[in-house]
């Protein structure tokens, strides 16, 4: 548990990514987008998985649930492991089982996320009827009772809207309602503010952190927005081109960061202060995933970079006080 | 329901400007309504004699509105050439046609949905690049040429099902092929390409995170989806069965509408032309708001809250 001030996990993890390799493939090129990633998420925890478009961070979310666009991408090489089982060696059958029951997905728009001709309702109870034995009334009343759980107004009548009838923020909740009807051990919210409105952000995410906290369910949160993180995370693991640079408990993140792609995305923040200033960008951009450089992915970007960066990988390793990251050179940080 | 209704008021005003153009139409068609009704060998006077009795001479609006007069009475009139009740052609006939034109339907949508998943879902194998011969074939080889190449290679050559006739099922199976092939190919080109994109939605994914099975997915939601634009056409592919029966009814001699109207309008028989176009027509109107109404029903996003 990572609560007040108890910053390591002690427990076992309840799902844990080893090594996951996902790549794109098609008759031209193939490539990873996902480079060896590995990921603890443990019992009761808020982690954030945080990183630029395009790092990678919504294939890992879709590589655990088994819902990668296959083809053109899939997972090459290593092991999801959850209750003793590597989720990528079972079975179809065994897997939508899983899915919604233990681990649920919420995603980024809520409106092309939900089926147009079909009421909400019927496709809650669906997904409950998918997986309980129960009656279309018993299904339904639950699936209102989730509803009424999220702060939908008028959930029973709300079963027989279509999603067009509904605001994205209220879409958003049908979304989670969908999701933990179940009661699930691990949620995976993939970026689910960022299609929203700035003041319904704020609502759907104290709504995902109340049911987080009264479920005493693991949430891996996707998001590139930092605000959000210092919001809601015990634990971030920060993602560039595929992989993980650096992961620590938030507080240690946000004071202390190591790796200087984290500091990078620290100082580009844009601060409230009397003198108004130029944002700090990190120079560069990020490598092409067809043409990886072959020593450390941040290098060419690197203000710190020693020859060697260039030519060898830095691996994800526990320093002297602790710290997990990875780099060569790591230098203290002047925010 | 006020979409329904706007439907209803229009089909109302088609119906009526199209009573007037096909009145008018065929007295323009030229020719003679009264060569049908006197022995060749009459006389200029008694011609004229006969045109008056059946008031052909009176201005065209007197005439039309003669004529849409008595049909509101329910008065259908005779045929000008053998004076068969009118009534009874439609009863007899209709009949006929009613079973074409459904088995039509039937193979329309009953085989050319399943076919058109079937190609979405083995998307680039055998089975999609047969489907997708098969349905450009059926688009464009004309229905005339598919019938004469039907009846010679199934009825001459192999002597499977006989050329023509009615109406028992070996008669009915050429005809109604026939009438549905490039309905059948649309339709399925439509379900495999409405199939294909519903498949990519985000809302697939969703309801794969909610542990739905395969056959959840696709059969119920992926293929509720793809209904909304085929039930849209729907209207259409039964107006082409309907414009089509006439070709292929008058080929393979099935006694049914088409074939009553032809032969009307060769022999100027105006009574039977104008009251058998008006039947067609307002199937066809009938149909297209059918289809507009189903619509609204497969497509929640077009209801009212």
């Amino acid at each position: 548990m990572t609560e007040n001030g108890v910053n390591r996990p002690v427990t076992a993890p309840l799902l844990s990514i080893d090594g996951l390799r996902t790549m794109v493939s098609s008759r031209r090129e193939s490539f990873d987008v996902v480079r060896g990633l590995s990921l603890d998420i443990y019992p009761n925890e808020v982690l954030c998985l945080v990183g630029e478009s395009g790092c990678g961070k919504s294939i890992t979310a879709l590589s655990i649930m088994r819902l990668l666009p296959t083809p053109p991408v899939r997972v090459r090489e290593g092991e999801i492991r959850f209750r003793g089982e590597d989720l990528l060696s079972l079975s179809g059958k065994r897997m939508r089982n899983i899915r919604a029951d233990s681990i649920s997905m919420i995603f980024q728009d809520p409106l092309t996320s939900l089926d147009p001709v079909f009421t909400v309702g019927d496709v809650i109870v669906e997904v409950i009827r998918a997986h309980r034995d129960m009656s279309k009334e018993e299904a339904r009343s639950l699936a209102g009772d989730a509803l009424a759980k999220v702060g939908l107004p008028d959930p029973i009548s709300q079963l027989d809207s279509y999603p067009h009838q509904l605001s994205g923020g209220m879409r958003q909740r049908v979304m989670i309602a969908m999701a933990l009807v179940l009661d699930p051990d691990i949620l995976i919210a993939d970026e689910p503010t960022t299609a929203l409105d700035v003041t319904v952000q704020a609502q759907i995410l104290d709504q995902l952190v109340k049911e987080q906290r009264e479920r005493h369910m693991a949430m891996l949160l996707i998001t590139h927005d930092l605000a959000v993180v210092a919001a809601v995370a015990d634990r971030v693991a920060v993602m560039y081109a595929g992989e993980i640079v650096e992961q620590a408990p938030v507080d240690e993140l946000f004071e202390d960061p190591r790796h200087p792609y984290t500091q990078g995305l620290l100082r580009a923040l844009p601060k409230v202060s009397t003198t108004r200033r130029r944002l700090d960008p990190i120079p560069g951009l990020v490598p092409s995933l067809q043409m990886m450089p072959p020593g450390c992915a941040f290098a060419p970007r690197c203000p710190h970079a020693l020859d060697r960066c260039w030519t060898e990988q830095p691996e994800l390793a526990t320093d002297r006080d602790g710290r997990v990251f990875r780099c060569f050179n790591p230098q203290p940080f002047a925010g | 329901m006020k979409r329904v209704l706007a439907r209803t008021v229009y089909m109302v005003i088609v119906l009526v400007l199209s009573s007037i153009a096909v009145f008018y139409a065929i007295r323009l068609s030229g020719g003679d309504a009264v060569a049908a009704r006197v022995p060749a060998s009459a006389s200029a006077e008694e011609r004229e004699a006969v045109r008056e009795q059946l008031g052909l001479n009176d201005p065209f609006h007197e005439q039309y509105f003669d004529y849409m007069g008595r049909l509101f009475t329910g008065d259908l009139g005779n045929s000008l050439t053998n004076n068969a009740d009118i009534g009874k052609l439609l009863t007899d006939h209709g009949r006929n046609s009613l079973i074409l034109g459904v088995a039509a339907f039937v193979l329309v949508f009953g085989v050319g949905i399943p076919l058109g998943m079937l190609a979405s879902l083995r998307r680039n194998s055998w089975w999609d690049g047969g489907i997708m011969t098969f349905s450009v074939a059926g688009m464009a080889v004309p229905n005339f040429w598919l019938a004469l190449l039907a009846v010679w290679l199934f009825a001459s050559v192999l002597g499977w099902l006989p050329s023509a006739g009615c109406c028992g099922p070996k008669q009915l199976v050429l005809p109604a092929v026939v009438l549905a092939m490039e309905g059948m190919a649309l339709t399925v080109r439509m379900t495999r390409s409405a199939m294909l994109e519903n498949l990519n939605q985000d809302f697939v994914r969703t309801l794969r995170s909610g542990g739905l099975s395969e056959s959840k997915v696709i059969g119920r939601h992926v293929f509720r989806n793809a209904l909304v634009p085929i039930v849209s056409l729907a209207g259409l592919r039964i107006g082409q069965i309907v414009g089509y029966a006439l070709v292929v009814e008058t080929i393979f001699g099935w006694p049914g509408l088409g074939q009553v109207l032809v032969n009307a309008v060769l022999r100027r028989d105006y009574p039977v032309a104008q009251f058998f176009s008006l039947v067609l027509i307002t199937i066809v109107l009938l149909s297209n708001w059918l289809a507009d109404v189903g619509y609204t029903v497969v497509n929640p996003r077009l209801r009212r809250t």
